[in-house]
């Protein structure tokens, strides 16, 4: 997958409203090109995690059109989805969506399961630099939420992707883990030549940004 | 580890109430098509020629009819009233001999010989294989059928009294009957072999086949119309109290065992009914397993809707749920196919004091198996539709 096109998109909450200006909502064509990395920046209550729901096939609550390659996604069969969410395009969701009667360890080896993607050193790395190895087999539920976060974000990359999505990554983590997670992401990101979207409401993750837009 | 996740909120409880349930109504279902088909043979299959479903009538004798021999037989216009009943499928004519039928028996050097008479009816209503019961046109071998009667008399009666050896079906069977045909007049003969094809209860006369009598009527008869004695009746609705009442008013009489039609129909219509309740436990068990899977996925659809988003495929997902679903199925299923060989095992020595012999049970193997099928399929539609729906 090489560009992921929004088309006058809008979430269906809004139409009846005046939103204030958007680079991205009912704007003519709003593009993600591999390669690039990509900051949307939003107040609160601004369609975030809407946008991420809309382009990851969780939701479909949106006027106009989203284009993968372009393909609309409202064609797309369920299993379709599942390829794509598989192989192509990664996604860190805001709520984390961990199981929290599993293993931070487990957590993760339900996507790398899936994937066959990480080694089991490479994410026993991964959770040492974000300094959670002592934790890996605590239920994930009983962990603080920014070592969940940190967990949630080991997950999410334990995938082949051409895109990654982060929806508000760093919410709950200090500036050292916030550069370390970035480093990750951006090296495993690099690796496959793919495109990063993260959004933000002001602690963003700190990234090499090539174009910054404002939702 | 998915499946860790999914069985949370899994209910035992709930589960063991459908194998309960499912278990007792295909016991119910089961085991009354099983007894059914064991029972059925007290009825039947003593006498295999006749279904039993068939009633053979002739009208009462009277002092009258002995004056005139005609007035007994049926008339055209009778036959016709009694076609026209509600509860008659078809009427058969028996047609008698009009000539004289001279049978004779040679065993060991010593001979006898008897007149005797012949019938017919249709070839439709003797459920015999059609190999056993033909007359090629000009074959000097006919079928018999003989009232089982007969024999009785023969062995009981006559031969202890005058002497001769009792003679088994078997044993009768074999022996070659010489069948000495000839006409009213005596100018015309025929001589021909005759073997016992069977023995009937329900048939109190010796039938050969209506291709035969046809053809010896033609061949050495008066040609003289002769009205029917008795008829035949294929009953739709056997032990209908209306059968008796016209009966009765027309002065009729059923021959041979009455009380096997009503047994057997009394039987089918309680089997029916247990069957019908079967069949209803079965379908509300059903139910309870759909919804007990239903629940239990709705309870989850967050979990389901997550694994999902994590990019697991729907067969996946769903299978924790379609294997819950197969496996309580197969062993209500199972305990089911246990519990009737238990209930058959405790009536079994009982009906066969009453003549049964026992059936095959495959055909409610394959019923119980048809049944957990439909269960299973309707299970699996469900767990693919709940998946599908915690997509978005």
């Amino acid at each position: 997958m090489e560009k992921i096109l929004l088309e006058q998109a809008l979430p269906r909450v809004f139409v009846s409203e005046n939103i204030p200006a958007s680079e991205v909502w009912l704007s003519a064509a709003t593009t993600f090109e591999r390669g690039n990395l990509y900051l949307v920046e939003a107040a609160s209550g601004g369609g975030k995690s809407s946008m991420c729901a809309y382009i990851f096939g969780a939701r479909t609550d949106y006027e106009g059109r989203i284009l993968f390659d372009g393909e609309d996604v409202r064609s797309f069969s369920i299993a379709r989805w599942q390829e794509i969410r598989r192989r192509h395009l990664a996604y860190l969701p805001q709520e984390l969506s961990l199981f929290p009667e599993l293993s931070a360890w487990d957590n993760v080896q339900l996507k790398n399961r899936l994937t066959g993607y990480a080694s089991d050193k490479m994410i026993l790395s991964w959770f040492e630099q974000l300094g959670i190895d002592s934790r890996r087999d605590y239920p994930a539920g009983r962990m603080s939420i920014g070592q969940q976060q940190r967990v949630a974000i080991i997950r999410s990359i334990c995938q082949p992707f051409d895109f990654i999505m982060l929806d508000e990554p760093v919410s709950h983590l200090d500036d050292d883990n916030n550069r370390i997670a970035a480093g990750l992401i951006a090296g495993e990101a690099r690796r496959q030549g793919a495109g990063i979207i993260s959004t933000s409401v002001g602690n963003h993750i700190r990234l090499p940004y090539t174009h910054t837009l404002r939702l | 580890m998915i499946g860790k996740i999914l069985r949370k909120n899994t209910s035992a409880a709930r589960i063991a109430g459908f194998v309960l349930s499912n278990f007792i109504g295909m016991v119910i279902v089961l085991g009354a098509m099983q007894f059914f088909r064991d029972a059925r043979s007290i009825w039947t299959d003593d006498d295999s020629f006749i279904k039993s479903d068939y009633l053979v009538v002739n009208k009462k004798v009277t002092a009258a009819n002995t004056v005139g021999a005609a007035a007994s037989g049926f008339s055209a216009a009778e036959v016709a009233d009694i076609e026209s009943q509600p509860w008659v499928r078809r009427v058969g004519s028996f047609s008698a001999n009009d000539y004289r039928v001279l049978a004779g028996v040679n065993s060991g050097g010593r001979g006898m010989s008897t007149y005797m008479f012949f019938e017919s009816i249709p070839d439709s209503f003797v459920d015999v294989p059609r190999s056993q019961w033909v007359y090629r046109p000009g074959s000097d071998e006919v079928p018999i059928i003989l009232s089982k009667d007969y024999l009785t008399l023969y062995n009981f009666g006559f031969a202890a009294s005058a002497g001769l050896p009792q003679m088994s079906e078997g044993l009768m069977s074999s022996i070659p009957l010489t069948l000495k045909l000839t006409s009213e007049d005596g100018t015309r003969t025929r001589t021909l072999h005759g073997h016992v094809a069977g023995y009937s209860n329900r048939l109190n006369t010796i039938l050969v086949p209506e291709a035969f009598m046809e053809e010896t009527n033609r061949a050495l008869g008066t040609g003289a119309e002769r009205r029917p004695s008795r008829l035949i009746i294929d009953v739709s609705r056997p032990g209908d109290v209306a059968i008796s009442d016209y009966l009765e008013s027309h002065d009729l009489e059923v021959a041979g065992d009455k009380s096997a039609s009503s047994a057997s129909f009394l039987l089918r219509v309680v089997v029916g009914i247990v069957l019908a309740i079967g069949a209803l436990i079965t379908l509300l068990s059903l139910f309870i397993l759909i919804l007990s899977v239903s629940l239990i996925m709705e309870k989850n659809r967050s979990k389901l809707h997550d694994l999902l988003m994590l990019g697991y495929d729907t067969t996946t997902v769903g299978r924790p749920y379609a294997m819950l679903a197969v496996w309580a199925s197969v062993a209500a299923f199972l305990l089911a196919i246990a519990g009737v060989f238990l209930l058959r095992l405790y009536y079994l020595a009982p009906i066969e004091g009453l003549g049964a012999r026992p059936s095959s049970p495959w055909l409610m193997l394959a019923t119980g198996a048809a049944m957990t099928t439909v269960i299973i399929l309707l299970n699996l539609l469900t767990v693919r539709r709940r998946v599908r729906a915690a997509f978005r």
